[in-house]
């Protein structure tokens, strides 16, 4: 187990930067999880910590020690890809035991670890036979046994879950997660989709276009977005956004939105006459009872069982409402959305940052 | 069986039986010749009316002037095809491990330099090679023909090699190397066992190459104990009175070592063996 650290890392393929400037610490035993949409940079910079990638500059150290130079197989890093990228010649067994055998490992130790992996991840039926013929999730916990024989320091993981079926991928976000509780290795994965990382992560790095967006807790990101971007990265449905101004006259706030639509809010931050971006997620929106409040007309009512979504349309924007229950509402309806202001985030129209009291 | 089966499967017979009877009938009169008494041979028979075997025996015991060597020549013939097989090989399985999988600087533009060769038909080198291992001061050695069928087959050889190469997913590369094997281990180890089919067919094809050449044969070698059988079958043609029946039984024997390679090595041809590598 160790700490990661990235120092002002950068990277350019060619005269193409794609990583500004990166920094932030791993603390051991963290699981942490890169996420943002294709092409920010997150998959470059777990294979800068792999040693697949040149560092263009910066500092990468694992538990101290800076490994910019320092070759793969002597990170003491174990990886798990998104193709698997097992031996197809070797059995499920040889596949495990490789990077101990190449060490030159005592066999004993050898066959004691992959005995123990197959164990964990359930594969010891399967140790004879080769990875043709495993299903789609049997190979990807293969190459999680793969790495976990090694005993690694780190453990890296490059959108391992991208290649199943939307079943599986839910049972192996929970086996991944029990299993980084049981062997407590620090972990760095890397995935596009916000739901992986809500769920597994102790810590979130959101990513975007070569830069960190914000850094922190899942709910940290989701209660306390620090810009726009991660506020619409964040949570499904997304965070609705409406672009208005901010009103403040005697003690009253709204925010004035296209449509002559006003945004209710506090005593909060946002100056008088200022161009916001106004966010509220949906399950933060609930009709009126008594027909006050935000008006609006239904499009479409979605349920989903337990939950239902409605996309309403309120002045030139469309948003969505989440509510539990079923409310017997109809397409066309009219309806007012109660807001409660201390739920509300504002953001910088220009600049897309948090504002703050 | 459906009716719409049934016209595909006609049209192919009618393609396939004429294509057949096209390339059998050389090979049957060959066999023709060597089962026929001498005095049958250009008889123009479809059957003859004493087959025998006297023919074969006759090879077997070298017991004719342009036999007296057969054994040997047949052993030439076998150890310069195999020698170019494995050394071309070598150098291709290296190559194209270095071009496609280690990126070499440059190695694509070597790849292309080499293929360039072939716009010059291999009968215009034929001279420029004599002289060149002339200079070497190998010719009348088998090295020569081992060579120079070695520099006709490598440039082919590279580029089958690494297209195939460049089918192997690149992440096992990657997870090769983090789990520490270096760039020799991971060649020996991942690499050739993943290549094996490609590795056999290009081994094939370099084997055979060299097998049935003759121009380059004829021209590098000239000992009678040098030469390949290849070149053997040619001389029979010295004279006027060919033993034309003992050319054919020695041109059927001499088939028969492709032929049998072929056949043997004909499943590694199809590949594979990738199969659940990767989820493509």
């Amino acid at each position: 187990m160790a700490s990661v650290s990235f120092s002002k890392i950068e990277k350019s393929f060619g005269t193409t930067k794609v990583i500004h400037g990166i920094g932030f610490d791993i603390t051991d035993g963290e699981f942490v999880v890169l996420v943002g949409p294709s092409g920010c940079g997150k998959s470059t910079l777990l294979r800068m910590l792999a040693g697949l990638e040149e560092i263009t500059s910066g500092t990468i150290a694992i538990d101290g020690r800076v490994v910019n130079d320092v070759e793969s197989k002597d990170r003491d890093i174990a990886m798990v890809f998104q193709s698997y990228a097992l031996y197809p010649h070797m059995t499920v067994g040889d596949n495990m035991a490789f990077s101990l055998k190449l060490r030159k490992a005592d066999p004993a130790i050898i066959a004691d670890r992959v005995s123990k992996a197959s164990k964990i991840l359930n594969l010891d039926p399967y140790l004879k036979r080769y990875p043709r013929e495993l299903s789609g999730g049997q190979r990807q916990r293969v190459a999680m046994g793969r790495a976990i024989v090694r005993d690694p320091k780190v453990f890296l993981f490059d959108e391992p879950l991208s290649n199943l079926d939307a079943k599986l991928r839910v049972a192996m976000r929970a086996e991944i997660k029990a299993l980084h509780q049981r062997l407590k290795t620090t972990t760095v994965y890397v995935t596009h989709d916000q739901v992986e990382a809500m769920t597994m992560a102790d810590r979130i790095v959101v990513m975007h276009d070569g830069r960190i967006e914000q850094i922190g807790t899942p709910l940290e990101l989701y209660d306390r977005p620090g810009n726009l971007f991660v506020a619409q990265f964040i949570g499904s449905p997304a965070m609705n956004v409406v672009t208005g101004t901010v009103r403040r006259a005697g003690g009253a706030a709204h925010v004035d939105a296209d449509g002559a639509v006003h945004w209710p809010l506090d005593g909060g931050p946002g100056a008088d006459g200022q161009a916001v971006s106004y966010g509220i997620r949906p399950e933060h929106l609930t009709l009126s009872p008594n027909g006050s409040g935000v008006p609006g007309a239904i499009i479409v009512v979605e349920p989903t069982g337990a939950e239902t979504e409605l996309l309403i349309q309120v002045g030139k924007e469309q948003v969505t409402l989440r509510t539990h229950g079923r409310p017997r509402v109809y397409p066309d309806q009219k309806v007012h959305l109660a807001v409660d202001p201390a739920n509300v985030h504002l953001f910088d129209q220009g600049t897309g940052q948090r504002l703050t009291a | 069986m459906n009716m719409r089966k049934v016209t595909t499967e006609a049209k192919l017979l009618l393609i396939g039986i004429p294509v057949l009877i096209w390339t059998m009938l050389p090979i049957y009169h060959l066999l023709l010749f060597a089962i026929s008494p001498k005095e049958q041979a250009m008889g123009g028979q479809l059957w003859p009316d004493h087959p025998t075997l006297r023919n074969f025996a006759i090879v077997f015991r070298q017991d004719h002037h342009y036999l007296n060597f057969f054994w040997l020549q047949m052993w030439n013939s076998l150890v310069i095809a195999v020698a170019v097989g494995l050394i071309t090989l070598m150098i291709a399985t290296g190559a194209a491990f270095a071009i496609s999988r280690l990126k070499v600087r440059g190695g694509r533009m070597a790849m292309n330099l080499a293929l360039l060769t072939y716009f010059i038909p291999a009968a215009f080198l034929a001279v420029p090679m004599y002289k060149t291992m002339g200079v070497y001061g190998i010719l009348n050695n088998q090295w020569s023909l081992i060579l120079a069928m070695v520099t006709i087959a490598t440039p082919y050889s590279i580029w089958v090699l690494k297209q195939a190469s460049d089918k192997l997913p690149y992440e096992l590369d990657e997870a090769a190397k983090i789990d520490g094997a270096s760039p020799l281990q991971l060649f020996r180890l991942v690499y050739l066992p993943l290549m094996m089919p490609s590795l056999v067919a290009v081994g094939t094809y370099a084997l055979l190459l060299a097998w049935n050449e003759y121009l380059y044969a004829f021209l590098l070698l000239s000992s009678e104990r040098d030469i390949t059988l290849g070149v053997a079958l040619g001389n029979f043609l010295a004279a006027d009175d060919s033993p034309w029946e003992l050319l054919m039984t020695t041109g059927l024997l001499y088939a028969l070592p492709p032929a049998a390679i072929y056949y043997t090595f004909k499943r590694y041809m199809v590949g594979g063996l990738t199969a659940g590598a990767v989820k493509s």
